[in-house]
Formats: structure tokens, sequence, C-alpha cells
């Protein structure tokens, strides 16, 4: 008599894994077509629309890419902060703050663009650094959680971009009505309309992912993330690495606004981070907070962002394109779980 | 195999005495772990049997069954003669079965009397202080069982505290009593008092399953033993007919060889201390948890320090090692003022540290086994240079440490946690002994272990000290102590009651002094 038991085993072998992540996502394809066809579309339609307007012209290849550069800069941020064990969930306010500060150079400084660009960078970064230093400090001295301060600053930088862009740094032309005047410089294009914050971006995944593996600090990080305990046994300066790895983080995000509004949108305006920094999150955690890993998951989210856009285009809700999103989150999860498990049949033993 | 009625006989019961408690090929399985297979298990009116095993034999989730705290996935059990499946602990109470976990289940803030008759179905209605204290005193007198119904739990000692655990367990009219390591926080005098109280219960035509992994208290309190070893039942035997190496072989399954004695190493140079603590204290959140420390430690000496466990032993290693700083005195090493030194700068110098609670003080459990393995050397070559951290020479290391450690490692990638406590140990002990060129704390090094690989271990020790490293070995078992240590000092409430060369010294003084006498007030 044979019978069957589960068996978790302590590593997910890297192949089931990867069979796993791809079948959960098309489980989700498959359940979200069923209720696409159940609410009287036509599923196999509909999906061929998005993948014709997202992979078969170079215009959707282009769309595809402006919206992949701000979610690797908003996942590596939250991938980052993650490592030392840190909640960013205020990738969304840093992403503002620092698109806000680099508006603020672009728009009172003047010199060559070569100068000008630089500076626009590094007043992101210092920006959504700047945005992340309280929760950070919080953190680091008064073990506040940093999961709620990083979320509660996200509402100030959204509404503090609305009010200059509607207020103060309104385009004094009257062209806009609820943005700034167009930035005099802007990052360069390099193909269509996509710019170099997108290969900058692919940078810093590989140098972050190199930086964890090769570097001593990286290792320290590791160990500090994993288990601060261990790392104050080991002597590491665990709270600096915390202070300094959440700057980080926010300066990541940061740069992202910078791009954002340099490159793509080429004004400040309110809702610029477009929920970039709350997707972030999802990037980052699909990742599991491995730098190169969000290189694939921000694709991932590009593609069904913009498919998701192609479907609003097509008469189906918001809501809809979310629950499809969640759908492959909750199957991914799901799948990422049961990579773990292994049948065995064993012999049952008589009497 | 022993027919039942001579069992019944040796133990002077009628024949054909059914046993209080029968297990019949109980089995329980955990993802991945065999917990337990097919275990039979007899435990008769008036006897004391001892459940022994390594940590990790099984000894707890098969208590947990009887208990029924955890459902067996196989198997029977039978209490009075009666199949028995209980669906919660409730249900074990009512039908006897009443358990005194190692860690005890008392409201500190409540007296005694209160904690007795706390969650007890037959506490009256309508309740005074009074009446809960005469019906507690009358318990206790018929029991036998000395406690003040009338103190506050938390004034109590570690021994009363159990006693009272005791208590409130035999006044639900248990008939089964598990004690879970019961003397691991006791003084040799508190044992030897539970002892007497565990012989008068069954003298009653009860019954005691007693859980230890020491061999010597279970030869000495037990009727029967019973040997668990990977979660299937070795071998039943009467107590009379065994042997401490008997019972060790039985344990680990292969012949070992205790270390027959400590051989002093040559006599020690009255060279200068490695180690002098003046009047160190430190602060805890609420009191003071350690109280001005004072002594030197030697180089080539093993020091032991003795003492129940939560004395302070855990906050003088942190103070040692540079986890905690202290809150006035001075800590010098060879002569240089280190009291502010820091742990990394501690550990540069020389100091190796094998923590308590090594799974989360000494490892970070999510990481890889190689990440874990080179925590102290990480900083420097052949692992880093300018800041660059080279994986592969974490790799070699982690092989390295690993080997000699004799861990099997099957993948160096997977998470630390998914070692068993005894393989993390060894490697932490290992990681820690390649630092420790001037000291070597190994606090509580053989938790975990297996006779064995404690004698191992113990031999490691010796040769560091052999070679001039001065050890301060803090254990909760006086045997280990006695044998390998050459000087032994005492913790009681965070100060040290005396220190006593290891020849010069008795399980009597030194229980004397576990239980907060000073050596200068010994009789």
């Amino acid at each position: 008599m044979t019978s069957m038991r589960l068996q978790r085993m302590p590593l997910a072998p890297p192949r089931v894994a990867f069979v796993l992540r791809v079948l959960s996502v098309l489980l989700a394809i498959v359940t979200a077509a069923l209720v696409l066809w159940a609410s009287g579309h036509n599923p196999l339609a509909l999906g061929a629309k998005v993948i014709s307007s997202t992979f078969g012209s170079s215009f959707g290849l282009e769309d595809l890419s402006l919206l992949f550069s701000p979610l690797i800069y908003c996942g590596l941020s939250v991938a980052v902060a993650l490592r030392i064990g840190a909640w960013n969930i205020g990738a969304e306010g840093q992403f503002n703050f620092g698109a806000l500060c680099a508006t603020g150079v672009a728009l009172f400084v003047s010199g060559p663009v070569w100068v000008i660009l630089p500076l626009m960078g590094a007043a992101g970064m210092i920006g959504g650094a700047l945005w992340i230093l309280i929760p950070t400090l919080a953190r680091a001295y008064a073990d506040v959680s940093e999961l709620i301060t990083t979320l509660l600053m996200n509402f100030v930088a959204m509404l503090l971009v609305y009010w200059l862009a509607t207020g103060p740094w309104l385009d004094p032309s009257g062209m806009a009505l609820a943005t700034t005047s167009r930035l005099p410089v802007s990052v360069p294009a390099f193909w269509g309309i996509v710019h170099w914050g997108l290969p900058i971006a692919i940078l810093i995944a590989i140098a972050l992912s190199l930086f964890v593996t090769y570097t001593r600090w990286g290792y320290e990080v590791r160990i500090a993330g994993a288990n601060p305990g261990a790392a104050r046994y080991a002597g590491m300066p665990v709270r600096t690495q915390l202070i300094g790895i959440m700057l980080l983080s926010g300066a990541l995000a940061g740069l992202g606004g910078m791009m954002e509004v340099a490159g793509t949108v080429g004004r400040l305006q309110g809702g610029i981070s477009n929920n970039y920094g709350y997707i972030g999150i999802m990037v980052a955690v699909l990742a599991r907070a491995a730098p190169v890993g969000v290189l694939a998951t921000a694709f991932f989210m590009a593609v069904l962002l913009n498919g998701g856009i192609v479907l609003q285009s097509q008469g189906l809700t918001t809501h809809t394109v979310l629950a499809v999103t969640g759908l492959i989150l909750l199957y991914a999860a799901i799948g990422d779980e049961a990579a773990h498990y292994k049948i065995l049949r064993t012999k049952a033993k008589d009497g | 195999m022993r027919d039942s009625a001579s069992v019944q006989q040796r133990l002077g019961l009628t024949p054909g005495t059914p046993p209080l408690l029968s297990l019949k090929s109980v089995s329980k399985y955990f993802p991945g772990v065999v917990a337990n297979e097919s275990v039979d298990l007899d435990v008769y009116p008036g006897e004391i049997h001892a459940l022994l095993g390594e940590n990790g034999a099984g000894k707890s989730t098969l208590m947990n069954i009887v208990t029924g705290i955890y459902k067996m996935d196989a198997g029977e059990l039978i209490v009075d003669g009666r199949t028995r499946d209980f669906a919660s602990p409730t249900d074990a109470i009512e039908a006897g079965i009443g358990m005194v976990h190692q860690h005890f289940k008392l409201v500190r803030a409540f007296t005694v009397a209160e904690n007795i008759h706390l969650g007890w179905p037959e506490t009256p209605k309508r309740i005074s202080r009074n009446s809960l204290e005469t019906r507690t005193a009358q318990l206790a007198t018929d029991l036998g069982l000395a406690v003040n119904p009338k103190t506050v739990v938390a004034d109590l000692s570690t021994g009363e505290q159990q006693r009272v655990e005791i208590l409130r367990v035999l006044a639900r009219d248990a008939k089964l009593l598990i004690l879970d390591e019961p003397t691991a926080v006791l003084t040799p005098q508190e044992a030897r008092e539970l002892f007497t109280a565990l012989r008068a219960f069954t003298a009653r035509g009860n019954a005691v399953i007693f859980i230890s992994h020491k061999l010597e208290e279970v030869l000495e309190i037990s009727d029967r033993i019973t040997v668990l070893r990977n979660g299937e039942k070795v071998a039943t035997e009467w107590t009379k007919d065994c042997t401490e190496k008997s019972l060790a072989q039985l344990m680990v399954g292969r012949e070992i060889v205790l270390t027959e004695t400590h051989k002093k190493s040559a006599a020690r140079a009255k060279a200068a201390p490695v180690l002098s603590l003046s009047d160190v204290s430190l602060k805890g959140e609420q009191d003071t948890v350690l109280k001005n420390i004072s002594f030197d430690l030697y180089p080539g000496e093993i020091l032991g320090i003795a003492g129940v466990a939560g004395n302070g032993q855990r906050e003088l290693t942190y103070v040692i090692s540079g986890l905690s700083q202290a809150s006035s005195g001075k800590i010098f090493l060879d002569g240089e003022d280190v009291t502010r030194a820091g742990a990394r700068a501690l550990a540069q110098k020389g100091i190796g540290h094998i923590p308590e609670d090594r799974l989360h003080s000494g490892m970070a459990p999510t990481l890889s086994i190689t990440d874990n393995a080179v925590l102290r050397e990480y900083g420097a070559p052949p692992l880093s240079r300018k800041g660059w951290f080279s994986p592969r020479g974490a790799a070699n290391l982690a092989r390295e440490i690993a080997s000699i450690a004799e861990v099997m490692v099957p993948d160096f990638n997977m998470p630390a946690r998914n070692l068993s406590g005894g393989n993390q140990q060894r490697l932490v002990a290992r990681r820690e002994m390649r630092i420790a060129e001037r000291i070597l704390i190994a606090a509580y090094p053989s938790r975990g272990l297996d006779v064995g690989a404690i004698n191992t271990m113990m031999r490691y020790f010796l040769d560091l000290r052999d070679s001039g490293v001065a050890v301060v070995l803090i254990s909760e078992e006086l045997e280990e102590l006695l044998s390998f240590s050459d000087r032994i000092a005492v913790m009681f409430h965070g100060e040290i009651m005396g220190t006593c060369p290891t020849d010069k010294a008795d399980v009597e003084t030194i229980g004397l002094m576990m239980g907060g006498t000073r050596q200068e007030d010994l009789p």
C-alpha cells in the first residue's frame, strides 16, 4: 500500500520555482479571461489587442519603456530598504519630492545643460533622501516603525507637488492650468521618446547587485538586514548601516522622480508619480529584494500597466485591470510557497 | 521482550494491573521530519519512568501527544484501560494527565493560592482571599508539598515556583505527572527535595514520566528508563540494569568514550591575568543585572561559571565580549582598558564568544550557511580587500569550518536555520574557536549536542586551554564544570558568590552558593 505525503523542502529548486512562476502568471491570465468572458467580453480579442499594441509597434515598445524605467527606480528603492529589513512604503513620496527638487533646479538655476542635468540628478537624489530622513532617524533612534511614517510622508509630498504646480510654480504663460512651465532642459532621448533614464536605471540595478555580493559593506548589510542581533554580535555598526541604506533607498526613488520629470513628462504636475512608488513595493517583493530580479519584475509590471491602459481604451474599468494585477500576485505567492513542497510516496507499514 | 506480568511484579503490583498509560505504535510526522515513529510505551502505577534522549529525539513531541497538545498521526493512546484521543489539553487534564513544563505557566503577580485556583473548574463560585488560602494550605498538606499560599509567585525561588506548578497539576487530580527537564532550573539541594516529593507521589499509586537528558539523575530517580533516538524507541530498561555508559550508548547509538578525567594543564605559571574585571556592574531595564563583579582570568585556564540560568551569566558574557557596556567598573584585556572597546575590537583582539542563544544572536538564520560561517572573518583578507568581498573566499572558508566542525552540509547556500541545533552549535563553536586567540567565552556550549559531541567539544576546549587560551565556560551541568574547569565561580542574582579551585570544590558547597549563600558565609 502506498500513501502520498507532502514534504516541505528548505530550498525551492530554482527550476521548479521558475516553472511555477510562469504557471501562476498563466493561471491568473486564464482566470481573468474567464471573468472577462463571463461579463460579455471576448478575452481572446482583448488579449490579442494588448499584445499587438504593446509589442507590435515601436510606439508600443517606447510606451512600455517609459513605464519600465520609473518602476525600476522605485522597485530598487524598496528592494534596497528590504535588504536591511526596512519597509519603504514611501517611494511614492520620495519620487514626488525628488521630482520637485529637480524641477526647482531646472526652473531657478541657469547654466549649460551638462551642468544643470547632473545638478538636477543630485537634487532629485538629495530630495528623495531628505524625504525619508525623518522616518529613518525615527526608526534608527526611537524604533518607530518606518512602515507608517514613510507612508504618511507620501501624502505630504503629493500635496506639496499639487500646490506648487497649481500655485507658486504654475506656468506663467497661462498655457497650462495645473503644471509648471516646460523645463528648459531635459534628459536626452536615445530611441524615439525613450530617454537615458532607462539605461541608467539598468546600470544602477546591476551595480547594486554587485555591491550586495562583492563588497564588504554589502555583506554587512545582508547580515544586519537578516538579523540585527547577529550584526551587533559581530560588532557591525548596525544603526549607521540602517541610516545609510534607508537614505540610499530614498535617493533612488528621488532619482526616479527626477528622470520622470526631466525625461518623460517635461513639467512638474500633480500625480506625476502615477503610483509607481506603490507598484514598486510589488516589484521589490516579487523580486525578493534582488536588484537584478527587480529588472525582470519591473518589466513584467510595466507590461501589465501598459496592458491595463490598452484594456481601458477598450472600455474596461481600472478596477478590472487592478483585479488582474492582484490575481497575478496572489498566484505568484502561492506558486512560490508551493515550490518548496515535494510529493513523497511512502510505503505504509503493515499493521 | 519481557512479559508484562514480570514488569508488574517487579514494580510490586498485582499481576494483571493495567498500565496507567499505554502508547501503542504512536507516530507523528511534521513536514520534512518524522518526530515519532511507532513508539510503544507503558507506564504503570507507582513507577517513575524516565524518558531519555538527545535534543530532537522526539521526547517533547511524544509528551505533547500524551497531553493533548498534538494529535498523533497513527497509533493508539490508552489511559486507564480506555482508548483516548485527546482533542485538547483540557481533555488530558480531565483524564488525569498533568504536565509541568520547563517554562512555568504561573502568573507572577498573583499569590500562590490564586495561581492554584486559576482556571480550575473546582474553584468555588464565591471566593475570598481567606477561603482560597485555606484550600491551598489544605491541598499542600494533603499532597505533601510545602508552599506558603500567601506569597506572591514573583517572590519565590525557581524551585518553589516549580513546587507551585506541581501542586497546581496535582490538585487537578493528576494520576500521571509529566516533568520536562525539571532539574535544569534547580540547585542540587532543590533537586533532592523534588525527588523526595516525587517518590511520595508515586508511593500513593500514581506515576511520573521524567524527561531528561542527564544520565546521572535519571539513574538516581527512575524505576525504568525508555530511550528515544531519532523519534523511535530504542529500548525500555530497568534502571537497576543500566549504567551511564550503557545509557549514553543507547542514546547516541554508538560506543562513546567518556572523557576520563580532565588532565590539569601544566602548572599555570603565575602569569599576568589576560582579563581583569574590576567592580563591574550593569544596569538592566529595571534593576541591576550585574553587581560589582571582580575577577581575574589567567591564560591557560578554564574558568567555570556555575549558577541557575538567568542569574546574570548572559549579561556577564555580553560585558566581556563587548556586546554590552558596563555601567560602572573597568575591564582590562592584557592590561589595556577595554571597557568601551565594543564587540568588533574585542573580537579582533582575540575574544571568541559562543553565545547562549546562538540561532538568534550568533547567526542570521535566514542567510546561507556560508554567510554565517564567515561572520567573524569577513572583514579581513583573504575575504575582504579594500572593501571588496570575495564570495569564493567566503565559500572556501565556510567549507573549511564545516569540515573541521564535522558538519555535513549538503548545500552551503541553504539557510542556516535548516541545520539542526547541534550542527548550528558545532559551526558557531568552530567559528569562534578560530578567532579565540586570547579568550573563548562559551555559554552553554553543550546544549543541543549529544554525549559524544560534547566530549569532542570539551576536548577542543582543553586543547585551547593547553595552548594558553583562557576559556570561560558557562554551564548548568555541574558535572561538566567539575570535570573540565580549573576554577569554578558561582553566580547568583548578578553577583559572584564565590570562586574556588575545582579540586577543592564539591557539589554541596557549589549548590549552596547557587542558592545564594556567600562563600564566606558557608558552614
